[in-house]
């Protein structure tokens, strides 16, 4: 793609602005900073995997995954905001589920041990783990509020903590996992994911594609399910005071 | 005698703000007490005994389990010494029989069905099917069969808030006597949270008043109001 045609990907941003102006949604700022943030993100990205992909130091690997998943615990730990040491855990997650994940596609020769396969696909794993690990705690902080009757009775009897918010625990883990069970069951036929959309584009051809994609999905459940119950053992003390009574959070 | 529960200058602010909800309340409860918490709405009395069950912490003061600092046992620990029954009655999801075994499940011990079957009938439940959803009962029958669920716990001290409320006379009394039966079998203490000056009267042998933002002692039930 020409730098020419990059610059007329532009008219799509101005279509959002003109959106947002037209029906005072307020959100023009945001577009603004979005936009550059993307644009500046995405090229620093490009000339850091360029230097990457040729010096195949692994090293510098470890250190790009390092950043992502430093970046993915700061970004889902802001969810949790008013439970001390959840950045830590997430963080333990996170590296975890792709230390596993990464462990099996390698240990398993499913890719090649090269950059080119491991940053991509080490993303794609730390970016879902990031969003699970969000979606997990939205919903354990809106299980706390409409559920609290339940755990308080639990521990009115007795319960241990772990105990008491077991069905909350459950719940959230379900609730976080959905999107990418749900994803896997559409994928293909109501989107193409951006990955294999990518592959196509750049001229691979779109069977090969597929395969990488599906490999991509199948990671994914498993990263969503490690994620999820990992963070949910780890931090459900969280949500209690010292005195093993429920935390009030707001929100 | 030793108290087994005790409490000394408990203070709670009103959540949100930094309003004084109660302070420098005292107390000490002793086996067969059986008393009676009395005042206005807004007292804090449900507060006080969300505190003692130590399901809300106060800002200040210190609770005691027989002269040990309540910092020193766990919350689950203390729990099973001190029962609670809310005001609100909250039914864990299953059946009835779920409800009534939810004890033994939590604590891994042997289910105590003769004394389930023997306190549903009691309370006047004896007619329900155990293998009933329990979020489906009636107001009521959540209340009573969340009483017999405290009950068979088996703490030694069992506060209630209100846990009759939402019953009518005839059960009211029924459930009275099953919990001055259980008090006076088990030697264990009751606090009753109530509204209701007769039913305080009928089961209580000590009042505790919460007004002007604290807790005081009215020796003689007549004295009350």
């Amino acid at each position: 793609m020409s730098i020419v045609a990059l610059g007329f990907t532009l008219v799509f941003v101005a279509v959002a602005f003109f959106i947002s102006l037209w029906q005072k949604l307020g959100l023009e700022r945001d577009l603004f900073v979005g936009t550059v943030r993307s644009a500046v993100q995405l090229l620093l990205v490009g000339y850091v995997l360029q230097y990457v992909f040729k010096s195949n130091h692994p090293l510098i690997v470890g250190l790009i995954v390092l950043v992502m998943i430093g970046v993915a615990t700061w970004h889902a730990g802001k969810r949790g905001e008013g439970l001390r040491g959840i950045y830590l855990r997430i963080g333990i997650s996170i590296f975890t589920t792709e230390a596993v994940t990464l462990g099996l596609l390698l240990g398993l020769k499913i890719i090649p041990f090269t950059t080119q396969f491991i940053i991509p696909i080490s993303g794609m794993t730390i970016g879902n783990a990031m969003v699970v690990s969000s979606l997990y705690l939205n919903q354990m902080k809106r299980e706390t509020v409409s559920a609290r009757g339940e755990a308080e009775t639990l521990l009115a009897l007795g319960a241990s903590p772990r105990q008491a918010v077991h069905d909350l625990l459950k719940r959230s883990v379900r609730a976080s996992m959905i999107p990418t069970i749900d994803g896997m069951k559409t994928v293909g036929l109501v989107q193409l994911p951006g990955m294999m959309t990518g592959m196509i584009v750049a001229g691979a051809s779109p069977l090969d594609a597929v395969r990488y994609q599906i490999l991509i999905m199948f990671a994914f459940a498993s990263s969503a399910a490690l994620t999820s119950i990992l963070l949910s053992l780890l931090s459900y003390r969280l949500w209690f005071t010292k005195d093993e009574s429920l935390k009030v959070m707001d929100g | 005698m030793d108290p087994i529960l005790s409490f000394h200058g408990l203070t709670k602010k009103m959540p949100g703000d930094n309003k004084i909800l109660f302070t420098n309340v005292s107390g000490e409860v002793f086996p067969n007490d059986r008393i009676a918490v009395l005042g206005a709405s807004g007292q804090g009395k449900s507060t006080l005994l969300r505190i003692l069950a130590r399901l809300t912490t106060a800002e200040d003061g210190q609770l005691f389990w027989r002269g040990t600092p309540s910092g020193e046992l766990p919350g689950r620990q203390w729990r099973t010494k001190v029962g609670y029954v809310s005001q609100q009655a909250e039914m864990l999801p299953g059946t009835i029989e779920d409800n009534l075994q939810s004890v033994s499940r939590l604590h891994k011990i042997g289910f105590d069905s003769s004394s389930a079957k023997e306190w549903m009938d009691e309370i006047g439940l004896g007619h329900l099917d155990w293998q009933l959803s329990a979020r489906e009962l009636s107001g009521g029958e959540k209340q009573r069969l969340a009483l017999v669920r405290s009950l068979l716990l088996k703490p030694e001290v069992l506060l209630l808030d209100e846990a009759t409320a939402a019953l009518d006379e005839t059960n009211k009394r029924a459930a009275e006597r099953l919990l001055d039966d259980w008090q006076q079998n088990r030697q264990a203490a009751l606090i009753w949270v109530t509204h209701d000056l007769e039913q305080a009267h009928r089961v209580a042998s000590r009042i505790w008043s919460m007004e002007d933002h604290t807790l005081s002692e009215n020796f003689q039930l007549g004295a009350v109001h």
